[in-house]
């Protein structure tokens, strides 16, 4: 069963085709990545996903029902670049965003004090928010996004700017409500989260979705004749070795593709002899990233894009 | 439209305005600041006329003795604030003595100084000196001198009868003709609050106009408007900004026209009859009901304009084409008060965005054909239904863009942007 399904999402800006007809399915219960460099779409389909932007063409469904109201009401949602007002207090601040989603009364408060106890901003609830350092200006932020108790959590490139703390915190969060049950879908261009978090993904380039399924099933189809490699020494002997297909060097790991499943036990003797120290040979393993830069291209136009901002 | 969510978004404009100390001293203060004005400009007047030293040089004792009865008998040299001195020499010594007093007039010991030669017997010309030159001293003596002249040309021609009649000024009594009260004693005291209104509606549209537009940047720029239309559609955070807007300029405004209304009903303090104003409860009522109109269409306006650009400075410039929808209605409005009634005043009234400070004004002064009244509020409530879905399209793709200022073809383009 889907919870969400996205269906042929078109959306133009003048000449620029931001998101070509983009379908991918979230099923119940996971945590969704959409992943794709800087300026891919990612911001335009999850715009599109919560009706802030109407689509060209194409829908979205919440359990076989077009998106509306109704779901807006059961989103938390925190976008790429977060904002609160300077000028409101702490708790005020909560209550307001709780209540255009609807939510009043003392259950809301209550739950409100008990997530500032927990974030330690209890004392800090009179503050007005412009007094507030940046890190619990951030705290604030997701506590205002699951603080009406949503079933679906849409972060836009999450981790973005967090101190460490604040990471390992919403990294907290979200496991915790994938725990209750709920919804996550977050996008982001860093694909070591994305690997690490999780369970369903949509890689979008372009504007159009290139691959999209669980990770453990994307991983099993592209992880043969791949071996993930982290080692220390010199292995340049393997540029143009007859085994190898392919080197991708990814600064902690190497990425090999061999031409045969078959020399792989060959290659590892291979490199043993030679005296390098190996940490870790993965036969059968693939970096997320690795099928990334096969699928969309050098990994270049991965690191250095950051300039591109979201419209 | 009106749900919870419009509600919540009202109740925290309402919150954030009634939290601010600006908007608190402009609302409180405001009245104070009118009747100190109005306390102040008249003590300067009568401050400023305070000790004239005139001095009145004719050609001989015996004139000098006709203008010194003459104006002793004036009202206003009795009041004690004229000490004139009488002064006697020809023409020929007149030059010298000028010259004389010269350093008196300039040290402003000597306010005026008058010379009658004898031509001005004939020609009524005769000469004022003075460091700065007084008009309304001017006109003050006009009178009595006239009539010294006027009496003694006519000596022995007419009858002293004929020369009281001849030699008086013309004395106006001025009667305003209404259809419903019939013939009033006419007033300064309505034109005063034709510009009182004027005032208050330039002030009060533009202060929450500009309120609105930096809040809408600060949720632009913020990024709040994103977290925001995660949850309201753009139409009905617009809507609850207008709407929350709406009740603080209301509210602000009744507050300013209580003082008004006091004033004018005599209630608290009695005005001198001559700026007495004849109110009846009607264009008050009339002033608010438009006032309303004019917030729903400007702070609309307002908000479009700060969802185009991104930051205030761009916004102030963007701002140009509202401000004159505002300010050419308000000088077009000070140009009717000389004269209310005429055609361009009557079709300036009517017109949409105009009439929203000119009609007031113009019903403040005069009585204004129920037609007409009615005309208006048809007018703005068309203008309402316009400027919102013209604002709510601008708004809706204006508030998610960032980047280079746009230009005003592409904010054209927006309108027919399917967002």
């Amino acid at each position: 069963m889907y919870a969400l399904e996205v269906k042929n999402l078109c959306k133009t800006f003048g000449s620029i085709k931001a998101v070509d007809d983009a379908s991918f399915s979230v099923p119940e219960g996971s945590i969704f990545g959409l992943i794709g460099r800087n300026g891919a779409g990612k911001t335009t389909t999850i715009r599109m996903m919560m009706n802030i932007y109407l689509p060209d063409s194409g829908e979205v469904s919440l359990r076989g029902v077009k998106v509306g109201q109704e779901f807006k009401d059961k989103v938390g949602y925190l976008p790429e670049e977060r904002g609160l007002y300077k000028k409101m207090k702490v708790l005020e601040t909560l209550l307001f965003f709780a209540e255009v989603k609807g939510k009043t009364g003392r259950n809301v408060e209550r739950s409100a004090m008990d997530y500032l106890k927990r974030f330690e901003l209890f004392d800090r609830r009179f503050t007005k928010v412009e007094e507030l350092s940046k890190g619990n200006q951030q705290k604030l932020q997701f506590i205002a996004t699951i603080l009406h108790d949503p079933e679906f959590i849409i972060l836009d490139e999450p981790f973005s700017g967090l101190d460490p703390i604040n990471t390992n915190m919403l990294r907290d969060i979200i496991v915790e409500k994938k725990r209750e049950g709920k919804v996550i879908i977050f996008s982001t261009h860093l694909m070591e989260f994305a690997e690490k978090m999780c369970d369903h993904l949509a890689m979008i380039d372009h504007g159009k979705v290139i691959l999209q399924g669980s990770l453990s099933d994307i991983k099993a189809r592209y992880s043969q004749k791949n071996i993930t490699l982290i080692h220390e020494g010199d292995i340049s002997f393997l540029n143009g070795h007859p085994f190898v297909e392919k080197i991708s060097d990814f600064g902690n790991s190497t990425g090999i593709r061999v031409k045969d499943e078959k020399n792989m036990q060959e290659l590892l003797k291979l490199i043993i002899e030679r005296g390098v120290i190996i940490k870790k040979f993965d036969a059968n393993d693939i970096s997320l990233q690795e099928i990334f830069v096969e699928l969309a291209g050098k990994e270049d136009d991965l690191n250095f894009n950051k300039g591109v901002r979201n419209a | 439209m009106l749900n919870k969510r419009v509600l919540a978004v009202i109740k925290r404009e309402l919150n954030e305005r009634f939290h601010s100390k600006a908007f608190i001293i402009l609302t409180v203060l405001m009245p104070l600041l009118m009747v100190a004005l109005g306390a102040g400009s008249t003590f300067f007047m009568q401050w400023g006329e305070g000790h004239s030293r005139i001095t009145i040089v004719t050609e001989t004792p015996e004139l000098s003795a006709a203008f010194k009865a003459e104006l002793d008998s004036c009202s206003f040299v009795k009041s004690g604030k004229y000490t004139i001195k009488y002064y006697t020499c020809d023409k020929s010594a007149f030059k010298g003595y000028l010259n004389s007093v010269k350093k008196e007039i300039i040290d402003e010991k000597i306010t005026a100084l008058l010379y009658i030669p004898g031509s001005a017997f004939n020609d009524k010309k005769i000469e004022y000196y003075a460091k700065t030159p007084n008009i309304s001293m001017q006109e003050k003596l006009n009178a009595p001198i006239n009539k010294i002249l006027v009496n003694s040309y006519f000596r022995g021609r007419l009858s002293a009868n004929e020369l009281q009649f001849a030699s008086g000024g013309v004395d106006f009594n001025g009667f305003t003709v209404t259809e419903k009260e019939g013939v009033t004693e006419q007033s300064y005291g309505n034109i005063g609050l034709a510009y009182v209104f004027m005032i208050f509606l330039l002030l009060s549209l533009t202060v929450m106009g500009g309120y609105t537009l930096q809040s809408v940047i600060e949720e632009k720029t913020n990024r709040i408007v994103e977290i925001l239309l995660s949850s309201v559609k753009p139409q009905e955070l617009l809507m609850g900004k207008i709407v929350g807007a709406t009740i603080c300029g209301l509210f602000q405004m009744f507050i300013w026209l209580v003082p008004v209304f006091f004033a004018s009903s005599g209630i608290m303090f009695t005005l001198p009859k001559f700026i007495s104003v004849s109110l009846t409860i009607g264009p008050m009522i009339y002033l608010l009901v438009t006032f309303l109109f004019g917030l729903l269409i400007f702070i609309g306006l307002y908000a479009s304009i700060g969802a185009i650009f991104d930051t205030p400075q761009d916004a102030q410039q963007g701002l140009f084409p509202v401000m004159m929808l505002i300010m050419i209605p308000y000088f077009m409005a000070i140009s009717m008060i000389q004269n209310p009634t005429s055609a361009a005043a009557q079709i300036a009234s009517l017109f949409p965005f105009a009439n929203i400070i000119i009609m007031p004004a113009r019903y403040a002064m005069v009585d204004v054909p129920l037609w007409q009244l009615l005309v208006t509020i048809v007018v703005n409530i068309l203008t309402v239904y316009f400027v919102s879905a013209l604002a709510g399209k601008i708004y809706r793709v204006g508030i998610l863009r960032s980047g280079t200022k746009p230009k005003w073809s592409e904010v054209i383009k927006w309108i027919r942007y399917k967002y």
